[in-house]
């Protein structure tokens, strides 16, 4: 239920319907107070004054000239079909009138107006019905048939329910037509936003020929995005110029170097020489991490992902690591429960897997074990890398992700292994989670499930 | 070997001609696409070393395709300052053989070419690989040095293959990272450095002569010294 209220859709429509209903009623009320009510009482306001009419002519007259006038106006053909006259003495006979049967006098209201069945000429007759008293104890009732009234009524009635039925029954299937319609327009404009989400810059919302309001807003979408495009190419422009232009003038200073040293040089220069082209090769290293990590930020590389095993990520890495840990006298302990998989590159998840497990190597210490692992946890993919080595002081830990921050200058490293991890991380729509074991660091990736196995979210109710 | 050197920038192309021709190769270089095509229709090449980024309308990548698309086998060393792994797949992909991103060092460039051309001469399916008294059974995966069994880990026995069928090549980190471990990464730390001691202890501990070389500044070989 809460899923439906919170859904634009179901409350406009839940809105529309309901004035459609009180427009309904509005109009049915009036429609029934003018056909029923309103001729009912002016009916009602006739019998008193046919009435009162009679009483005055007795008064006048006295019983028998009543009793004649009675007679008169049954005989005169005027409402022939639904006029109700009845006079009865004072005992209860009948002296005049229509009527076979009545009420007892006993029960009846006097002087006001009631609905009664009575007998009228011979048959059945639901007839509404004011009885007076004369002041000799003789009864008067005026009255009137009302089968023409019940008829009206009832068609009333019947109109009334049909009308309203078919009106909330086009509201219901006019508010689920809507509800589709909104369904579709919205669906369109998010599938889209899922595509460019996923990597796919050059995804633009489909848009028809049509100028509603959903056909604007999917077009303004559609400019931002060109420009958003635009800017990226800009960006990606940039990076492979720099690329090139920083990378030559490198490979240029390498290559005079190299010349140096094949030429051959005296013993110091040839060491000098050497150590400049180890500066070199590592300021290319570096050059090279941060344009990875701009590239995973930017998400392109999620187009060519595939299903990856996680056992294999953790074998390779672990088999390239063995003999190092070997030398640091420590043992790589690997274990992959089930069979975890994610939908990634399995070069780029190897890479920020190897990245950890450098880490705790290079830091956990000697005599240790180093455990790698994979699994899946809570509906989610994670690769773990635990070590007992001193770890990360736990105010530190929100830092040691920051570019360059290095932990402990005495170990060489670049310090941007922890941030290509995030990044890698995050391209996968995952993240790094790093906890102090006291001794020892926790360093885990958790990534989703591949999106194959869970229901498409673009599609789901609005 | 002739080798045709497709690169517009005058320094790099000047470098490599120089490296290659002490090494005894013949080179002949040309700066632009259109060129390089022609030179290619007209002559066999044992080895083209291609520049992606290359002036006018003739692109590397384009010129490779045509290349293959005219059924040409010449084996193809994609050089770029491109180097994500993407740019590498699609160079790769466009038919190029091996793919190496500047800057470089000369000495990669050459253990590369080295490796592709071998690897175009034809052979008989090998079962066995000899070096010195290093015999290496590759149906049964069994390793003997002076008859004596060495016992190897899988990856280990991979490794050595490697350097075997290299033997008398300059191998490099990156290639062996890429043939013997699938990775396209370069780790922070010397871990092949740390695998090839590991390899040597076992394969030229106790034994004479050493056959595992280290190239400084370069990579390893797998020679016999004699």
């Amino acid at each position: 239920m809460q899923a439906f209220w919170s859904s634009v859709s179901f409350r406009i429509a839940l809105v529309y319907g309901a004035l459609i209903v009180v427009t309904l009623a509005v109009i049915s009320g009036i429609f029934y107070y003018g056909t029923v009510v309103g001729p009912a009482n002016a009916m009602d306001q006739k019998l008193v004054v046919s009435e009162q009419r009679l009483s005055r002519h007795f008064l006048g007259n006295g019983l028998p000239a009543l009793r004649s006038e009675v007679g008169q106006l049954l005989a005169d053909g005027i409402d022939q079909d639904t006029e109700v006259y009845l006079l009865l003495d004072p005992a209860g006979h009948k002296l005049a009138g229509n009527l076979d049967r009545w009420p007892a006098p006993a029960d009846l209201g006097f002087d006001t107006l009631t609905t009664e069945q009575v007998l009228r000429y011979g048959k059945p007759s639901l007839s509404r019905l004011v009885w007076h008293r004369l002041p000799d104890g003789a009864v008067l009732a005026v009255g009137n048939d009302t089968h023409y009234q019940q008829a009206v009524e009832k068609l009333v009635w019947r109109s009334l329910l049909i009308g309203g039925g078919t009106a909330l029954l086009l509201a219901i299937a006019g508010a689920l037509l809507f509800r589709r319609q909104i369904g579709r327009s919205i669906g369109r404009i998010r599938r889209t936003a899922m595509e460019i989400q996923a990597g796919d810059l050059s995804r633009r919302i489909p848009v028809g020929s049509t100028r509603d309001e959903f056909a604007l807003l999917s077009h303004d979408i559609n400019a931002m995005l060109d420009r958003i495009e635009h800017l990226m190419d800009g960006v990606r422009h940039v990076s492979n110029t720099i690329a090139h232009n920083l990378r030559t003038p490198l490979a240029r200073i390498r290559s005079r170097l190299d010349e140096m040293l094949r030429q051959g040089t005296g013993a110091g220069t040839a060491d000098a020489v050497h150590s400049a082209i180890q500066e070199i090769d590592s300021l290319t290293m570096i050059f090279e991490k941060l344009l990875q990590i701009a590239e995973a930020e930017s998400g392109a590389r999620r187009q060519s992902f595939e299903v990856t095993p996680l056992a294999a990520v953790v074998a390779d890495v672990t088999e390239l690591y063995d003999a190092m840990a070997d030398t640091c006298d420590t043992r790589l302990v690997s274990e992959v429960r089930g069979g975890p998989h994610v939908l990634g590159d399995k070069d780029l998840l190897c890479e920020a897997l190897a990245n950890l497990v450098e880490n705790s190597i290079k830091y956990a210490g000697r005599s240790s074990a180093i455990s790698i692992s994979a699994a899946e946890e809570d509906g989610r993919m994670v690769l773990t890398v635990e070590d007992r080595g001193p770890g990360i002081p736990a105010d530190f830990l929100g830092r040691v992700t920051q570019r360059f921050y290095r932990g402990n200058t005495e170990v060489p490293g670049s310090g941007l292994g922890l941030s290509i991890v995030t990044a890698i991380a995050q391209l996968h729509r995952g993240s790094l989670q790093l906890q102090s074991l006291n001794p020892g660091l926790r360093a885990r990736i958790v990534l989703p499930r591949p999106a194959g196995e869970a229901a498409n979210p673009a599609d789901s109710i609005l | 070997m002739q080798c045709l050197v497709i690169e517009d920038e005058a320094q790099t192309a000047a470098y490599v001609r120089k490296g290659l021709e002490e090494h005894g190769h013949r080179v002949t270089l040309c700066a632009d696409g259109e060129a390089g095509l022609r030179l290619i229709r007209d002559r066999a090449w044992d080895i083209i070393v291609l520049d992606r980024m290359l002036p006018d309308d003739i692109d590397g990548l384009s010129l490779l395709k045509a290349l293959r698309d005219g059924g040409g086998q010449t084996p193809v060393l994609v050089l770029s300052a491109l180097g994500s792994l993407d740019e590498r797949v699609r160079g790769l992909r466009s038919g190029g053989d091996d793919y190496l991103t500047k800057p470089f060092a000369l000495a990669e460039l050459l253990a590369r070419i080295e490796a592709l051309t071998r690897r175009y001469q034809p052979g008989a399916e090998v079962r066995e690989l000899k070096v010195a008294d290093l015999s290496m059974d590759l149906v049964k995966r069994k390793v003997t040095r002076a008859g004596r069994p060495v016992l190897l880990q899988p990856r280990e026995f991979r490794l050595l293959e490697y350097l075997v069928r290299h033997q008398g090549q300059v191998v490099t980190r990156s290639m062996l990272l890429e043939a013997v471990w699938d990775i396209h990464f370069s780790p922070g730390t010397n871990v092949v450095d740390v695998q090839i001691s590991r390899l040597r202890s076992k394969v030229d501990g106790g034994f004479t002569p050493s056959l595992l070389h280290t190239i400084r500044g370069v990579g390893f070989m797998l020679r016999d010294p004699a």
